[in-house]
């Protein structure tokens, strides 16, 4: 209590403690968690956020299971684990902890409790599918295209600097207040929207997919979107009302050129299988 | 007219192609007697396997407590058996009242093979009734050979009978190409429609899965057992017998992931709109819920062995290396269950810049993924030779260089894993695809290399001690069910995604649902669907088990000589053990 | 040992509660079927118009002359203060309701043209069964007016004759086999210029024979989304395929041979 190094040596000796540990590590995991993914990798230059609360939640759960298989696996670990426990329930000297615990543990519970209830004026969180299955087929201008085995033909007809060109002006033209100067969807009017538009320099978006599922997604649009991922809520346009055929693909060469990505290319096997 | 005329068709099919079941309604009642019916069929298929497999290891290495053990199995097969027939004739019934016109085109398609089923199901309960009374008569010289190949027979026919309804139901997923709404079934081909794209992938995911499923629910009831038992010869037995039975589930269940993994390639080529609808669309938070199951399997099996150790002399010195171990799963876990598409509100999303998190988000791409997987799978190795080698003290004169190799060959495949993980980041989809190949390559590798070395390294080692069968916590048996219900669970789980991929369709871009049914449901209400068939079965299993002990208790005595037949040797010999791997010394 | 069955029987419940509350607590995505047209039962007036919506602008065809161009009135427009299609069709007329006026100008078309219009359009029995045409009907009302078609109009329609239209006769509204009178009933003109008068929705007649042969021509009436022509891809899709049915094959044939010869 009085010199600094019988602190230390208190806490080490503690830490030699399971119960301590676990303690320990379960603080550790939720500093780092927390704060440590988001502010340490921008230490050496790589961006970084901070987690969702849902993630959080995962992964809390996930290390409070790694801890309590850590305390139990083996049989010393596991006695010495449960001493202060039990210590704390039935010893008699220990009554203040008891009543402390009694007094803590519901109040927490109703803390908890009422932040789940609490009404909040906020948009809930929510789940959004990026990859939606598309249709098989979909009537482009009254055309029946078939999307499975799609090429972009500009890829092999005709001058590619001139589609390049051609998707350049177009999207400069049209997808630029949204979707950014740096195609990372931070566009001008990109904080107006909820669900944000898409980053195509994510290593998410274009970069998994096949060109001709992208232009099933500029063709059709927000309201394009299948069924089965609503609430989509996208104020993406239907581009096939604005823009020709040749007009949508060459701005899919501009945007897998501009971004270094390679669109994902029809052989014999699609993309992964469950692992 | 283009959409609409098949959309009015629809309409039109409808009347009369559709019962109605009272309260759950239609789809739920199939969907219980379905998944019931089929893990009772995946116990009764899986069980035979390694019944017959340690039968096998009894005779051939004279040792009689692999024998008792085989038929022990058996006797549990028996009960489980009627129940398996009594819901499939539960399925027949409320499909063909529930579902008759579908019903009736399965029928015209698939006719002849049913009369097949039906043929192959009696012979299998014969040679199952043969197989199990036959045994105590058939105990010695030529006879238990006999005895033997009736055991194998039994596999023979169940996986014939187990063939022919999953071209049932992969006919539902992947009908032949060019089928269409108005083809008669009858110019279909009988052949054709059951050997369709999926049928293979299925036969062998669900060959591996049932040995899973069997080892996982013979390993609860042997906790089961060991928890109700009296004597410490009854609790050896039965600590032994759960470890057998884990340890198959477990060793299988390493190789599943690959059977899968072609099962999902087959379904993207076969048509490229099944696959995403199965990975990327509705149905992608069901890949992260089954990491997060697989990742408990992993972590508990492993946490099995480590409790273990506790009872073998000489691992107290691998167990500082338990800690570092679980280190590597939770990291793995973590990794696998990251989602790529993160759920978040609107404050969170602005944080990150969309739904993707800059820093987490390469987690949540497949390299990453099969990264933790392979990880994960080599240290449960690991956790399986350590445990394997913790009483013995080789006495080869090339044990060091043996071990320095095995040690080598682990690192060599860690650093193929990384190595591919981490480039995989650098090439296009189709190059990564390829590389998980590779991974898994370097994996089964070792795993063959490790194993064969260890082997002959161990010939005649030395003991530390014999294991102390039987001085087990109770919490490792808890483990071992918390175990089988996570099998049962996902198996569930499974099914569902395999079944509900197909969405509003019968029998895929073939014949449409157009029962109040047909919508796909929400996860959350299959994880209650898929909760309540896992406990109508667990629930009957339980019966089942309960009636077999209800049978040996009405023979006094019989049960006592069994088990004292049965219960390991007394710690004095070390010889070379019949079963390497099975670590029964 | 009751102990021990209900640690047994609390775990498991513990392990599958578990599941399904993790299951239950991401947002959940339901696949939906893709919902069906039934105008079987008993309708509301909105689910018509909704469906009527659809047929309108996709199977009907109707917006491949209604809106666009001048060939035919635009139904949401006010044509000259009369106000949209549902608040002038009462008025159109003399004696005749709004109901039977659109029905009629729908499956008779010829029975009363507006006047400044060609008599173009085709008979929709053709290409749409009875229900259907009475959805389209309570669609057309909805703009600007009351809907007053009620659940009965489409049950007659269903109930008299299956779908078929009495025997409609080909040929749009001439039987002629002179190519340019065909041309005239079939309002090709209205798309495609010949002699240089014309719209200029589709490509020319003129001079159609230097760049397409008789083939060409023909799957290009019969099938025009087959091909589209250099220059009209924003227009793909507008002619309607229903030339077939429309024409007699003695028709079609002179008709492809005079184009053929427009050199």
């Amino acid at each position: 209590m009085s010199a600094p190094g019988t602190w230390a040596s208190g806490i080490r000796e503690a830490l030699r403690h399971p119960f301590w540990q676990a303690v320990a590590l379960l603080l550790g995991a939720y500093l780092l968690f927390e704060f440590g993914i988001a502010l340490v990798p921008p230490l050496v230059g790589i961006k970084s956020a901070p987690i969702p609360a849902s993630v959080l939640v995962q992964y809390m759960l996930t290390a409070v299971v790694g801890i309590l298989l850590y305390v139990s696996d083996q049989e010393e670990r596991w006695r010495r684990f449960k001493e202060p426990i039990r210590a704390a329930l039935v010893d008699p000297n220990k009554r203040w902890i008891r009543a402390a615990l009694l007094i803590v543990v519901p109040i927490s519970a109703g803390f908890v409790t009422y932040r789940q209830v609490r009404p909040s004026v906020g948009a809930g969180a929510q789940l959004r599918s990026i990859h939606p299955a598309p249709p098989s087929t979909i009537s482009f201008r009254g055309r029946t295209m078939t999307l499975a085995g799609l090429e972009n033909l500009l890829r092999r007809s005709g001058d590619s600097a001139q589609h390049l060109a051609t998707g350049r002006r177009v999207y400069y033209a049209n997808c630029l207040p949204c979707h950014g100067d740096l195609l990372d969807g931070r566009g001008q009017y990109a904080h107006a929207f909820n669900p944000a538009p898409l980053s195509f320099a994510d290593n998410g978006t274009i970069a998994q997919l096949t060109e001709s599922y992208v232009f099933w997604r500029i063709a059709k649009g927000g309201r394009g979107l299948p069924r089965e991922g609503t609430p989509w809520n996208s104020a993406m346009p239907a581009w096939e009302e604005f823009l020709t055929e040749d007009e949508i693909w060459s701005v899919i060469v501009f945007l897998y050129q501009h971004t270094g990505w390679k669109p994902r290319t029809w052989d014999e096997e699609g993309g992964g299988g469950a692992p | 007219m283009t959409d609409l005329f098949p959309l009015l068709q629809a309409v039109a099919d409808t009347a009369g192609a559709y019962g109605r079941f009272p309260v759950i309604g239609s789809r739920a009642a199939v969907w219980i007697a379905a998944e019931v019916h089929l893990m009772f069929a995946a116990f009764v298929l899986g069980v035979p396997m390694f019944a017959v497999i340690t039968e096998a290891i009894g005779i051939f290495g004279k040792d009689d407590k692999y024998d008792r053990l085989a038929k022990e199995f058996t006797r549990l097969l028996v009960v489980a058996y009627s129940a398996t027939a009594i819901w499939g004739a539960v399925l027949t019934f409320f499909l063909t009242t529930l579902y008759p016109r579908f019903w009736s085109h399965l029928a015209r398609l698939f006719g002849l093979s049913m009369w097949i089923y039906v043929g192959l199901f009696f012979i299998e309960s014969f040679t199952l009734y043969l197989y199990y009374y036959g045994w105590d008569r058939w105990q010695t010289g030529r006879a238990k050979y006999g005895h033997w190949t009736l055991g194998l027979l039994l596999n023979v026919w169940g996986t014939a009978v187990m063939f022919i309804a999953n071209g049932w139901l992969t006919y539902m997923m992947s009908p032949p190409a060019g089928m269409t709404a108005e083809t008669l079934p009858e110019s279909v081909g009988l052949w054709n429609a059951l050997a369709n794209a999926t049928w293979m992938p299925i036969n062998i995911h669900r060959l591996i899965a049932n040995a899973v499923f069997g080892g996982s629910i013979v390993a609860a009831y042997a906790a089961y057992r060991f928890l109700a038992a009296k004597s410490a010869e009854e609790r050896a037995h039965y600590d032994w017998m759960g470890y057998v039975g884990n340890f198959v589930a477990i060793s299988i269940f390493i190789v599943l992931p690959f059977a899968g993994y072609y099962l999902g390639r087959e379904i993207y080529q076969y048509n490229q709109q099944l696959g995403i609808t199965m990975m990327g669309g509705f149905m992608s938070w069901l890949w992260i819920l089954q990491a997060f199951l697989i990742g408990i399997l992993f972590l508990v099996s492993n946490y099995y062995l480590w409790i273990g150790m506790g009872r073998i002399p000489g691992a107290e010195r691998f167990m500082p290396y338990t800690k570092w171990m679980l280190v590597i799963l939770v990291l793995g876990v973590i990794v696998w269950a990251t989602p790529h598409t993160m759920i978040a509100n609107r404050r969170e999303l602005e944080e990150m810049g969309g739904s993707h998190h800059p820093f987490l988000g390469v987690l949540g791409v497949m390299s990453a993924k099969n990264t933790a997987v392979n990880l994960m799978i080599l240290t449960t190795f690991l956790s399986f030779l350590l445990y394997r080698r913790a009483n013995k003290r080789p006495t080869a004169a090339w044990a060091r260089a043996g071990t320095i190799v095995q040690g080598l060959s682990f690192g060599a495949a860690t650093a193929v894993v990384l190595f591919f993980g981490v480039y995989g980041y650098f090439v296009s989809a189709i190059v990564r695809i390829g590389f998980s190949v590779y991974q898994v390559l370097a994996v089964l590798a070792t795993i063959v290399v490790v194993v064969v070395l260890d082997i002959l390294m161990l010939r005649g080692a030395q003991s530390r001690g014999a294991i102390r069968w039987g001085q087990m916590p109770e919490r490792s048996q808890y483990a071992l069910f918390l175990l089988a219900v996570t099998f049962t669970w996902l198996m569930g789980l499974m099914g569902f995604a395999r079944s509900g991929i197909r969405q509003h369709w019968h029998v895929f871009e073939v014949i449409r649902d157009t029962s109040p049914d047909a919508v796909t449901p929400a996860l959350g209400s299959a994880a209650i669907m898929i909760s309540a068939c896992v406990l109508i079965f667990l629930g009957l299993v339980s019966f089942i088990f309960w009636l077999s002990e209800l049978g040996q208790k009405s023979s006094p005595g019989r049960e006592v000589a069994e088990l004292a037949a049965a219960a390991p040797p007394p710690p004095s010999g070390s010889g070379p053990s019949p079963a390497p791997l099975l670590g029964g010394d | 040992m009751w102990r021990t069955n209900l640690k047994i029987a609390a775990l498991v419940l513990g392990v599958v509660g578990l599941f399904t509350l993790v299951a239950n607590s991401i947002p959940q995505l339901e696949s939906d079927v893709p919902q069906a047209l039934d105008l079987s039962g008993d309708l509301s007036p909105a689910a018509l118009v909704a469906a009527g919506e659809r047929i309108y602008g996709g199977a009907g065809g109707c917006a491949t002359c209604h809106g666009l161009g001048t060939r035919a009135p635009n139904l949401f427009s006010g044509e000259g203060g009369q106000g949209a299609i549902g608040a002038r069709c009462g008025g159109r007329k003399p004696g005749m309701s709004c109901k039977d006026y659109l029905f009629e100008s729908l499956t008779e078309p010829g029975a009363f043209v507006v006047p400044g219009y060609q008599p173009i359009m085709p008979d929709l029995r053709r290409t749409l069964p009875a229900d259907q045409i009475w959805a389209v009907v309570a669609y057309l009302e909805s703009l600007g007016g009351s809907v007053d078609v009620v659940a009965e109009d489409v049950r007659a329609a269903q109930a008299t004759a299956p779908p078929a239209p009495p025997a409609p006769p080909a040929g749009g509204a001439t039987q002629s086999l002179d190519p340019r009178e065909i041309l005239a009933a079939n309002a090709c003109v209205g798309c495609h210029a010949l002699g240089g008068t014309g719209g200029a929705v589709g490509p020319p007649f003129d001079g159609i024979g230097r760049r397409l042969g008789p083939d060409q021509i023909r799957e290009a009436i019969l099938n025009p989304a087959a091909t589209t022509s250099a220059g009209y891809e924003q227009m793909a899709g507008v002619m309607p395929a229903t030339f077939g049915q429309q024409l007699t094959a003695a028709q079609l044939e002179a008709l492809v041979t005079f184009l053929a010869s427009q050199r």
